[in-house]
C-alpha cells in the first residue's frame, strides 16, 4: 500500500484542524486529502456512495478498500510514523468497541465541538 | 603488601574480568537482534552494538571504581574474603541489572521495528470500490 485517500468534511473546523495537524506528521503511507462528495472525489471513486461519505470520515486505499468512520481514523493513525503502534493498540478486540464509541461521538458532534472551540 | 591492598587488587581483577565477559557476551549475541531490527543493515547494527557496549563499560567501570573503598580496616584473610564477597556480589548484581536492561532495550527495539513495518492494516475494510486511475 502506497497511499490512502482521505475523504474529509471541508465544512467542519475540527476536520480542517485535524487536516493541518496530519499534514505535518511524518508518515509511513502517503495521505491524500480530498473533500468529501466533491467532483474530485466522484471522479476518483465513481461507484462509491458519496452521500454516506458526508456523514463520517472515509479512507480508501489505492487498492479500493474502504474504511468508514472509526476504522478510517484508525487507518489514518496507522499511516503515521509515530502512531502506528497506537493504531494496533486501539484496534485490539478489547479496546475496539470503546474506540469506535468515542470516535463516533466526536464525529457526530464535530460541528458543535468546532463551534465551542472557536475553530 | 597488606591484606587491605590485596583485597582491593583481587576485587579489581574479578570485577574487571566479569565486566569484560558480560560486555563481550552482549556484544556477540546482541548483534543478531540488531541486524534484525535494522533490516539487515549490518554496518548500522554493528555501530549501534558498539555504542551500547561502550555505554555498558562506562557504567560498570564507573560503579566498580566508586564502590572500591571499604571504609574499615581488614585485619585477617577471613575479613578480606568477606569484604571481597560483598563487593563482588554488588558488582554482579549491577552487571545483572544492566544486562537485563540491555536485553529489554534490544527486545523493545525489535518489537517497535516489527510494528513499524507491519504491512497489515489494524482493521478490516468495510467495503471495496473501484478506483479510477489517474491518466
Amino acid at each position: 500500500m502506497l497511499a490512502l485517500t482521505v475523504l474529509y468534511d471541508p465544512d467542519c473546523g475540527l476536520c480542517r484542524r485535524a487536516h493541518e495537524w496530519l499534514a505535518e506528521q511524518p508518515k509511513l503511507v502517503e495521505l491524500i486529502f480530498v473533500p468529501c462528495a466533491s467532483a474530485e472525489a466522484r471522479k476518483r471513486f465513481p461507484q462509491l456512495d458519496h452521500d454516506l461519505t458526508k456523514k463520517d470520515l472515509t479512507v480508501i486505499t489505492d487498492e479500493g478498500a474502504v474504511f468508514f468512520g472509526p476504522k478510517g481514523w484508525l487507518m489514518v493513525l496507522w499511516a503515521l510514523t509515530r502512531y502506528r503502534d497506537w493504531a494496533y493498540r486501539l484496534a485490539k478486540p478489547e479496546l475496539l468497541p470503546s474506540t469506535k464509541r468515542v470516535v463516533s461521538m466526536i464525529s457526530q458532534h464535530r460541528y458543535q465541538i468546532s463551534r465551542v472551540a472557536g475553530i | 603488601m597488606t591484606i587491605g591492598i590485596s583485597t582491593y587488587l583481587v576485587y579489581l581483577a574479578i570485577s574487571i574480568a566479569l565486566t569484560i565477559w558480560v560486555a563481550r557476551t552482549l556484544h556477540k549475541n546482541g548483534r543478531v537482534f540488531l541486524v534484525d531490527v535494522f533490516h539487515g543493515n549490518e554496518s548500522l547494527a554493528d555501530s549501534v552494538n558498539h555504542l551500547l557496549v561502550v555505554g555498558f563499560y562506562l557504567i560498570n567501570f564507573g560503579y566498580v571504581s566508586l564502590a572500591l573503598k571499604l571504609g574499615y580496616e581488614v585485619n585477617s584473610a577471613q575479613e578480606g574474603i568477606e569484604a571481597l564477597s560483598v563487593k563482588v556480589g554488588m558488582v554482579l548484581l549491577v552487571l545483572g541489572g544492566m544486562h537485563f536492561f540491555n536485553l529489554f532495550i534490544f527486545s523493545r527495539m525489535r518489537r517497535r521495528s516489527q510494528i513499524r513495518h507491519n504491512p497489515h492494516p489494524p482493521v478490516t475494510p468495510d467495503a471495496f470500490t473501484p478506483v479510477q486511475q489517474e491518466a
